[in-house]
């Protein structure tokens, strides 16, 4: 099983691992996820019902209200924060404040599209501060 | 908002900063001005970084995001934030609340929504902060001047410092607490002359019977922000704006688009002339403003049908000054009207304004027509919006029909509230008022 690795630019360091939890859609922290659980709960998301705490969320970008910071910050109080962000496009000053505070590794702009290429549920491992992203392939 | 254990960079060694430090920064990461500041620099470096600043600059004011209890967990936070004896150093206005904390009862307001939001007024003065509780800072003296380096949240405060005042800010988020305290931000985005530049012109050739009400403004503002996005317009011959027209036109821009910055030379700050707006260089588009571009702002933020029941007017979006608050009092008496029993009509301001508007007589006119004066918040952050129903238990939805002559209000209160909205002209939004029906 070959590991495969990928530069990105990183942005909020940390390191960190989890399963991969690959979004298609932009994804608002406001309104898509609980903020008690981190279920996602917007209606038609393709990752509805699931969990984000401990994955590597792997999404476009961030959209939706300033509160997304908040809420971030909240679901690390609960222990229900994603383990690292992984973004295609540059990150928003919002997602990069609340990443700060709650301590999610985040890193963006990938030299290739991580949606098309990580599978769902793959170990990934992500290097906030080097912005390496690894993974094996099954 | 302070993390469990401490992870900040100054402690990791060998760690090479990206930003120029000065010897005064070094020192305040080093902890020499005590923890609290040491964290907030840290937090302000990462920040910086992730966005390529240079180094760090100087501000003069933080207009600050005041802890909203309908936010989990906000008000806990800068409550436990406050203890840790950080004071701001620069001054420090505060954004609005999530209810009016002197008459909360007097409209519904659930007691644990009223108590929670209350706790923030001592936090907040522990830390040197002073609670304006307003959209409309400047209207309680925070006005900074002219290239002024500041950080601001609230969108429509924000584009009015950028665009009307020309100071400078970013779209503040929950890091201008660590601005305050630091008096530092870093050097980036709106702060740098090359990203003021103009964009987009706007040539806006109406009569001033067709374009004249605060109103008007907003709905112009609406229909260029979904043109321009997150870019720069700049609106040539507005005719003669007045501040409130110009506080109406930037809101709706930040609405509809997320515009931070406008021109419109001769009357904003910064530039004079169209030419110096666009820095010598061609506008991308070029747009000439109808008034069919306006009307239909005006319907798109509108799907009450005529002459269907209302049942909630909120006019003060951004909060009201002392002359639209007259304007509406004299209104009432003038034309001996009261406001349809069925309907709920909030005049949103600040609470310094409503001192003044209390005594001039004008607040006592309003509640005996049947109004609200109502100061701290607005409906789509009070207890009506849906997810903060959701939380405390409260009924869904709790308001049908809703008018108001602010597109950002008309905007914001489907999705939030959930009701139909309807956006008028101020004079419209009174006599819906009186009617109770949509006109």
């Amino acid at each position: 099983m070959p590991e495969k690795l990928v530069k990105t630019r990183g942005i909020v360091k940390g390191l960190s691992e989890g399963p991969a939890l690959v979004c298609k859609k932009a994804f608002s922290f406001l309104g898509d996820v609980d903020m008690d659980t981190g279920v996602i709960i917007a209606k038609g998301h393709e990752h509805e019902g699931e969990s984000i705490a401990g994955k590597v969320m792997i999404y476009p970008e961030t959209k939706g209200s300033s509160g997304g910071c908040v809420v971030l910050m909240s679901l690390a109080k609960m222990g229900k924060q994603p383990a690292a962000i992984i973004l295609s496009k540059p990150a928003d000053p919002n997602i990069v404040e609340g990443a700060i505070l709650a301590e999610v590794a985040l890193v963006c702009e990938p030299e290739v599209d991580l949606i098309e290429l990580i599978p769902n549920g793959s170990i990934v491992r992500v290097d906030g501060s080097a912005g390496a992203v690894t993974w094996t392939d099954e | 908002m302070t993390p469990a254990h401490d992870f900040s960079l100054h402690g990791t060694p060998g760690h090479e900063y990206k930003m120029k430090l000065t010897d005064e920064e070094k020192k305040m990461l080093d902890g020499v001005y005590g923890d609290p500041i040491a964290k907030a620099l840290d937090y302000l470096v990462q920040f910086g970084e992730a966005f390529d600043a240079e180094k760090f600059i100087d501000i003069t004011y933080a207009f600050y995001p005041a802890e909203m209890s309908i936010y989990k967990g906000s008000v806990e936070d800068v409550v436990e934030y406050a203890e840790t004896g950080a004071r701001v150093k620069v001054p420090t206005a505060t954004s609005t609340l999530a209810c009016d904390l002197e008459q909360w009862n007097k409209y519904g307001v659930p007691e644990p929504i009223y108590k929670l939001q209350s706790q923030v007024v001592d936090a907040h003065k522990k830390m040197g902060i002073c609670g304006t509780y307003t959209c409309t800072p400047q209207l309680c003296g925070f006005i900074p001047p002219k290239r002024s380096n500041i950080i601001s949240v609230e969108s429509s405060a924000i584009i009015y410092y950028n665009s009307v005042l020309g100071a400078r800010t970013n779209r503040g988020g929950v890091f201008t607490r660590f601005s305050a305290v630091t008096g530092k931000y870093p050097l980036m985005g709106y702060l740098l002359d090359e990203n003021r530049k103009g964009t987009h012109l706007f040539n806006v050739n109406l009569t001033p019977d067709e374009f004249r009400d605060d109103s008007d403004y907003s709905a112009l503002g609406f229909h260029a922000g979904n043109i321009v996005g997150s870019e720069v317009p700049v609106f040539d011959n507005l005719g003669i704006p007045t501040e409130t027209n110009l506080l109406a036109l930037g809101a709706a821009l930040a609405t509809s688009g997320s515009v931070t910055l406008f021109h419109a030379p001769p009357h904003t700050a910064e530039v004079n002339s169209i030419e110096e707006a666009f820095q010598g260089s061609e506008p991308k588009e070029i747009h000439e403003v109808t008034l069919d571009d306006i009307k239909n702002a005006y319907d798109k933020m509108t799907n009450i049908g005529t002459g269907e029941k209302i049942d909630f007017v909120e006019i003060g979006c951004p909060h009201y000054n002392l002359d639209q608050i007259r304007y509406v009092a004299e209104w009432f008496r003038e034309n001996n009207v009261k406001v349809h029993p069925d309907v709920r009509l909030w005049v949103t301001t600040s609470r310094m304004i409503k001192q003044l508007a209390t005594w001039e007589g004008y607040t006592s006119m309003i509640e005996a027509a049947g109004g609200l004066v109502i100061t701290d918040t607005c409906p789509v952050e009070s207890h009506m919006r849906i997810s903060t129903c959701n939380e405390f238990g409260l009924k869904v939805p709790q308001i049908v029909a809703m008018v108001t002559d602010s597109a950002k209000m008309a905007r914001y209160v489907g999705d939030l509230i959930g009701c139909k909205t309807g956006f008028r002209r101020l004079d419209d939004c009174l006599k819906c008022a009186v009617e109770g029906r949509f006109i």
